[in-house]
């Protein structure tokens, strides 16, 4: 059931800014929109099934999330590609999940990819700590030079 | 002596583990559901202006971020001088849209992701199939629907708070916006989304498929974690009928007996106390008369169901009805039945949400009242997990001084320990192997209460959910993860 007219990228910000470095996704699209407050930016606390029908609309989805991982440079910025991986204990879902969900009900693949910025403090507290200040704008400046120039965000 | 562990791994959110304490003959020994949820956030509130409250406690919780952020104005409404019955009829029915829209949204991903995989493929299912993908596949139109009607839920929350996440609606005194006229007509029309009407006609359907699920699987639903408990909830304070917004709290122990009989929200602490664990950081609420052995209650649908006298809507009215016949009119202890309640529930919400759609009152502009400070307030609602409590103290400079949650997981508490115990006893005790799907039936009665265990944060490559098994010598023998 693909819709025709599609809009160009959306992104989706993952997170809580409320738990310290779980934020840098939400922070990630406050520096989007400054960028062009034209995008279609939303912020989540964690992706939902329904969002498998909203990306119906675009052909290119980013997924912007804190991650735990150590990344090397503080970030990274890689395809993402559809899987079944699931854990029904939990209300969240993957953004892995959510292009399989697409794809089993629509038959629709997006080009997709994930920005994971490394985070290092999840405590409740508002401010993210300097160490993931230094990934986030590592990320910002990637973004500039090789994302946003390509126009991939812009609608 | 054995220990079985199903840990979900979190790094900060909510977090839940399951131990099971078997002996050298595997007889379960002792049972536990620990959890971590909420810490720290009432000390985290202290020192903040008042009316930041209902934004601030939104980041409690990513799955019902609109229950905490009504509480908490409800309870701000208090500290500015209003009762609920104070505000303006416009802002009283713009929050309860939004409540409603809330809870559709909540019981529709519940259903349909979390509970609807065990229900269609059953306990013993392959984990890698017992999950939402599988339902997309066999049981396509009921995942679009489902998606859809989760959709509906959240588009109903962007209408009356402006948008879904940090919305901002409910401000101490009133809302901030109404509902506009395109907006309305979003729901109504059909033009660009499945209309309100649709909502209804899919929630009879869906109620349908669970009443023939409960004629086909009787003897294990009606078996299954089927244990005694006390049911609360706020009524309505007329006539008892069902109340998600505001309400008189209402509890009957497990055979029907008033235990609380329809207190005003303001008298709550009057009533309950929060018991302690060594093992659980989530403390353990119960009725003070009645004391910490036996004064638990469950909340959520099933316990709503069951108090209240009624449905002020025919076509959930008509559901509760026939869901009474079941228990012949008595108390309803099974706990598989609370999926069957969540979608009355579910339906009931959709009739309401209709009323309130074609209410000329949600497009008005009287949205604000003002009244004489006080320094505390109590906000109680439904929230879609059961009873949710806000209750702040002020002082003269405007800052909380003082904030106590009693969220509906911590109800849940007992319920959904005592949940673990009747799995334990019935499903694992004595049995020479622990397999997956005995591993999962712990899992499906606990999801059964829908506990909030993935709240406020998630990151990137989160795993959560750990199987551990512990032989008597304390090693560890089986480990899963999913």
């Amino acid at each position: 059931m693909k819709k025709e007219g599609k809009y160009k990228t959306i992104v989706f910000g993952i997170g809580n800014t409320g738990r310290q470095d779980d934020g840098l996704g939400w922070l990630f699209l406050d520096f989007l929109k400054t960028q062009n407050p034209h995008m279609d930016l939303e912020y989540r606390y964690q992706l939902q099934i329904e969002d498998a029908e909203l990306i119906l609309n675009y052909e290119t989805v980013i997924f912007i999330d804190a991650t735990k991982e150590d990344t090397g440079d503080g970030f990274y910025f890689k395809t993402c590609k559809p899987s079944e991986a699931y854990s029904f204990s939990t209300h969240a879902l993957k953004p892995e999940t959510i292009l399989h969900l697409t794809n089993t009900l629509y038959y629709y693949n997006p080009k997709a990819f994930i920005l994971g910025i490394q985070g290092y403090q999840w405590e409740l507290e508002i401010g993210i700590s300097k160490k993931a200040k230094i990934n986030i704008n590592k990320a910002k400046d990637y973004f500039k030079k090789n994302v946003i120039v390509d126009c991939i965000l812009t609608n | 002596m054995k220990k079985l562990v199903i840990d979900p791994v979190t790094r900060v959110e909510g977090h839940g583990k399951v131990t099971i304490h078997l002996d050298e003959d595997n007889k379960v020994k002792d049972s536990f559901f620990h959890i971590v949820e909420f810490r720290g956030f009432e000390r985290f509130i202290q020192g903040h202006p008042y009316w930041e409250a209902p934004v601030l406690v939104q980041r409690l919780c990513g799955i019902c971020p609109v229950s905490h952020h009504l509480a908490a104005a409800k309870a701000i409404d208090q500290i500015v001088g209003l009762d609920p019955g104070d505000l303006s009829l416009p802002a009283q029915k713009i929050r309860k849209l939004l409540h409603f829209g809330q809870v559709f949204q909540s019981h529709a991903l519940h259903f349909f992701y979390l509970a609807s995989p065990d229900l269609l493929f059953g306990v013993n299912a392959d984990p890698s199939k017992r999950n939402v993908a599988e339902v997309a596949i066999k049981h396509l139109d009921l995942a679009k629907k489902g998606i859809l009607m989760r959709k509906f839920g959240q588009e109903i929350i962007k209408a009356t708070a402006g948008k879904r996440i940090h919305g901002i609606s409910a401000i101490p005194g009133g809302v901030h916006k109404k509902v506009t006229l395109k907006d309305r007509d979003y729901f109504l029309n059909s033009k660009e989304i499945p209309s309100i009407d649709a909502m209804i006609h899919w929630s009879k359907e869906i109620i349908d498929f669970i009443k023939n699920y409960h004629e086909i699987n009787h003897k294990w639903l009606n078996s299954f974690a089927d244990y005694p408990s006390g049911h609360l909830g706020l009524v309505n304070k007329e006539n008892g009928f069902l109340e998600l917004y505001d309400g008189n709290l209402r509890a009957l122990d497990a055979n029907g007996k008033v235990t609380l009989n329809d207190v005003p929200n303001d008298d709550y602490i009057q009533y309950f106390n929060e018991g302690v664990e060594k093992w659980s950081y989530l403390k353990f609420p119960y009725l003070k008369e009645i004391g910490k052995e036996n004064g638990w209650n469950r909340v959520g649908p099933l316990a709503r169901i069951n108090i209240c006298n009624g449905i002020e809507t025919p076509l959930a009215e008509e559901e509760r009805i026939l869901f009474k016949l079941e228990t012949n009119g008595k108390i309803n202890n099974k706990t598989m039945y609370s999926h069957w309640a969540r979608l009355i529930e579910m339906l009931y919400c959709a009739e309401m949400m209709k009323s309130l759609l074609n209410d000329v009152d949600i497009l008005s502009n009287d949205l604000l009242r003002k009244g004489t400070r006080r320094n505390e307030g109590i906000g109680i609602i439904e929230a879609p997990r059961g009873t949710l409590i806000h209750h702040y103290e002020v002082d003269d400079k405007d800052r909380i001084t003082r904030c106590n949650l009693i969220v509906s997981t911590t109800h849940n508490n007992e319920a959904m320990n005592q949940a673990v115990k009747w799995v334990a006893n019935n499903v694992i005790s004595g049995k020479t192997k622990i397999t997956e799907g005995m591993l999962n039936q712990v899992e499906v009665a606990i999801r059964a209460y829908d506990p909030c265990l993935s709240c406020a944060t998630h990151a990137l490559g989160q795993m959560p959910l750990e199987v551990s098994l512990y032989n008597h010598a304390g090693e560890l023998i089986h480990e899963k993860r999913r």
